[in-house]
């Protein structure tokens, strides 16, 4: 089998996305003669030589992190490229990856329905939309705490492998419930007293010199 | 009221959805609202990078490309209400819209807060615009297109620390707009 991924996330190398993806792609080719192959849409030179890679691939996955409730600037220009390819009786089949840094599955539902109807719209069979809450931390996380995260997205690879397409159960397990419970709930509320919650922003903050400034409204006219 | 139109349209020459906004704008002065149009199209505005500058400095509140956002990000703080007007391409808002929703960004502040049970971001300002949503219909544009878009807005709005006052098409008359807004 041969994958195209589509990376959607503004940071592109960077990003969060590209490690889950790599967690993915290591269970997609394992044992295999499978081939991935990576484009990044945060390279906007480059929409007509990926829309190209979209015409002529076998099985998609277009992943990105939410960006104001919805896919980020950049997905949305490809996508609108991808206005010739739509409808095309050979076209690729579609699976979507959206991460969040909020660790609700909630926020991400919406777009998901959007994602889905356009894979009718293109004519792209769908091969399921994996969403994930609480990504935003896992390049400072120490192992231990998305060790279990990674070996998901690398059971979906393996599994993507073997059926084409994402496996509901490791779905499902992705996203245990759609808010937070009661107890995480009060948990953070108590976390959030303390100053613990805005740890990771403050130390941010202060390696930049701007901690004084962190309540800043450079536009406030009122 | 202070009105800014977001105008999403990415092509000159789509004569009726510029004809609608020229009507809206007469309409809603005639209303004595104070009302200010940008055209997207032609400001210079970056796809967000996500670099976070305009959260964990060296500039918090603003973005750290010198782009049209800063404009942006003023006309907004300071208005009463915004209209968000775009055509539907392939079932959603223009790019050229959604890539101006993500540099709103840096009007919030990275701490987390808890609204209606859910993780938000908290206020980086006092008080945020009520936002409406206007979408132009192309011949691919069905009823689940709109109400997909309309919900994600509302879940923009939340974000925004307002509500979705209305979403509205073009093919309605702009007084459903004046109404709307002048019930607020």
């Amino acid at each position: 089998m041969r994958l195209t991924v589509f990376n959607g996330s503004p940071r592109g190398k960077q990003s969060n996305t590209k490690i889950l993806m790599e967690h993915f792609s290591r269970g997609f080719t394992e044992n295999t003669g499978n081939t991935v192959e990576v484009a990044y849409l945060n390279q906007t030179g480059e929409t007509e030589r990926y829309v190209e890679l979209f015409k002529k691939a076998e099985h998609i996955i277009l992943a990105f992190p939410l960006y104001t409730d919805a896919m980020p600037g950049i997905v949305k220009h490809f996508i609108e490229a991808l206005t010739p390819a739509a409808g095309g009786k050979e076209n690729p089949s579609i699976g979507f990856v959206i991460q969040s840094g909020f660790p609700e599955p909630i926020h991400s539902r919406f777009v998901a329905r959007y994602m889905e109807k356009l894979a009718k719209r293109l004519g792209c069979p769908h091969t399921g939309t994996v969403i994930r809450g609480g990504v935003e931390g896992i390049q400072v996380q120490p192992p231990w705490m998305t060790r279990k995260l990674f070996r998901s997205f690398y059971r979906l690879g393996v599994g993507y492998a073997a059926a084409g397409r994402f496996n509901e159960e490791i779905i499902r397990k992705l996203t245990p419930r759609e808010r937070m419970s009661f107890g995480r709930r009060l948990f953070f509320r108590l976390l959030n007293l303390t100053g613990l919650t805005n740890m990771f922003w403050n130390m941010k903050l202060k390696e930049n010199n701007a901690f004084e400034k962190r309540f800043a409204h450079p536009f406030k006219e009122f | 009221m202070k009105i800014t139109i977001l105008d999403g349209n990415p092509e000159k020459d789509r004569t009726g959805f510029y004809r609608y906004l020229n009507e809206l704008v007469t309409g809603l002065q005639s209303d004595k609202h104070q009302v200010k149009t940008l055209t997207l199209r032609d400001m210079e505005i970056k796809f967000c990078t996500g670099c976070w500058s305009c959260w964990w400095g060296p500039t918090p509140g603003e973005c750290v490309f010198k782009d049209e956002s800063h404009t942006l990000c003023r006309e907004y703080i300071n208005s009463d209400f915004v209209i968000f007007a775009s055509p539907v391409i392939l079932g959603f808002t223009s790019a050229l819209l959604k890539k101006t929703q993500d540099k709103l960004i840096p009007l919030l502040h990275p701490y987390i807060e808890l609204v209606q049970g859910e993780c938000h971001h908290k206020k980086r300002y006092d008080r945020y615009p009520g936002i409406g949503l206007i979408l132009d219909t192309n011949s691919d544009t069905d009823e689940e297109d709109i109400t997909v878009t309309t919900d994600m807005f509302h879940r923009f709005a939340l974000n925004l620390k307002t509500e979705l006052a209305f979403s509205l098409l073009t093919d309605q008359p702009v007084a459903e707009v004046q109404d709307a807004i002048n019930r607020i």
